[in-house]
């Protein structure tokens, strides 16, 4: 950003701090893209007269500005979000009035902007009376892996100090947002009182991952397993279950167990559990070990690495 | 996981905002954070759109002067327009599914009943 400061202010050297500050808030009201949502120039020229400003308003950048010591990039403000890049976004909770309902008759639309009009601005001076619902409030709750996964109870405590138990349902995902009708703030001249809204944030577990409804288990096998096939204790989300080792597999390989996943109600398939196994070596090479594998290297040499190496130069 | 920053995370970002002003907003609920149980006690979670908020608040307050009272009265009508702009949006969009007569229709009556 090279303007001049006094420039993108419309003032001149000798302009008076007071000045400097009166010009600042007369253009920050004509183009501060929260106050102009629909100008869609109105950020660029904010940002060179809010970085004009930043730059002028303190005596000591002023000077040294003056005195040529520091250039006018020197007050570039970093990289911001303004309000209206979230305020029509689905979800908004500071959202005045409700949206429309699932009618699609154009009359009940203008019918819900004018009954939104009565709530929001507060002119409900009507004949009937003035009824309004309450606030929605918003919760934060942090779920347990496997609370999330199955489903289960998990305790909150509520603004106005009420503790009430928060049914998880089964399958709840990150970021998901539950409706709790009518324990929001108190409605208004009989209005209804309006919803909790509490969304979840699952909690990572030691063991499982979860990747949509497929749960992600790593799993350690012995080299004597890998090679001669075993059966095997898994964990899944609900208990240990067992499975089966096919014969001569490598680590990395992954074995799926069908519907152990996350099940969803209204979802008709099951998610699955997918294994993968990891090799681990024995913690003590014994002598028989080592022994039987130098004798088996002389006779079996084969190498895993050959197509790699080939590729790596192609 | 999910993007939530906390009181301090929000002080740090938004350099004219102080404790006491980032308590006066939301004990008038012109900013609205989640809030999270910790087990020991609630605190206070922010999402982007908090910050944003926050920080169109402290503009607001700083650059345009503007104390509490007429500062809640500004971002409320902020509200209400955002609001009646959705709706409009949402209206445009229905229109725009229309076949070219029915969209005609309504542009003419537009067009009647705003001049």
């Amino acid at each position: 950003m090279t303007t001049d400061p006094y420039d993108a202010l419309g003032l001149t050297k000798h302009a008076t701090p007071e000045e400097i500050k009166k010009a600042y808030r007369k253009l920050a009201r004509t183009s501060h893209p929260d106050l102009h949502p629909d100008d869609s120039a109105a950020e660029a020229r904010f940002k060179v007269i809010s970085a004009a400003y930043d730059l002028l308003k303190d005596p000591e950048t002023r000077a040294k500005f003056d005195a040529g010591e520091i250039d006018a990039s020197g007050a570039e403000r970093p990289q911001r979000q303004y309000y209206r890049d979230f305020a029509e976004a689905q979800g908004n909770p500071y959202q005045q009035g409700r949206g429309f309902g699932t009618q699609g008759d154009p009359a009940d639309i203008f019918a819900e902007i004018l009954r939104q009009r009565a709530q929001g601005g507060g002119d409900g001076f009507s004949g009937r009376g003035f009824a309004a619902s309450g606030q929605d409030l918003h919760y934060a709750l942090e779920v347990p892996f496997l609370e999330a996964a199955v489903g289960g109870e998990v305790r909150i405590s509520l603004q106005d100090g009420d503790s009430i138990a928060v049914r998880i349902p089964q399958g709840a995902r990150d970021g998901q947002t539950l409706r709790l009708r009518g324990k929001g703030g108190p409605g208004h001249g009989g209005g209804a009182p309006g919803d909790a809204l509490i969304t979840v944030a699952v909690r990572q577990h030691p063991v499982f991952r979860r990747e949509g409804d497929d749960i992600l288990v790593t799993l350690p096998i012995t080299i004597d397993e890998a090679v001669l096939g075993a059966k095997v204790t898994a964990p899944t989300i609900t208990g240990p279950v067992s499975l089966t080792i096919p014969m001569g597999v490598s680590s990395g390989r992954v074995l799926r167990m069908r519907g152990r996943g996350v099940t969803r109600p209204g979802g008709n398939v099951a998610g699955d559990e997918l294994v993968e196994l990891r090799i681990v070596a024995p913690r003590e090479i014994d002598e028989t070990l080592r022994d039987f594998l130098t004798e088996w290297r002389k006779n079996h040499a084969h190498d895993p690495r050959a197509g790699l190496l080939n590729e790596a130069v192609s | 996981m999910t993007d939530h920053l906390t009181e301090d995370d929000v002080l740090a970002a938004i350099p004219g905002l102080t404790r006491t002003r980032l308590v006066a907003f939301i004990e008038t609920e012109v900013v609205i954070p989640l809030r999270r149980d910790t087990g020991v006690h609630t605190v206070h979670v922010f999402r982007q759109i908090d910050l944003a908020r926050l920080q169109l608040l402290c503009d607001l307050a700083d650059d345009l002067e503007l104390d509490e009272a007429a500062l809640g009265v500004i971002i409320s009508l902020i509200d209400q327009l955002h609001a009646a702009r959705r709706d409009l949006r949402a209206i445009a969009r229905a229109v725009e599914q229309e076949p070219p007569e029915v969209r005609t229709r309504i542009g003419a009556a537009l067009i009647g009943s705003l001049t």
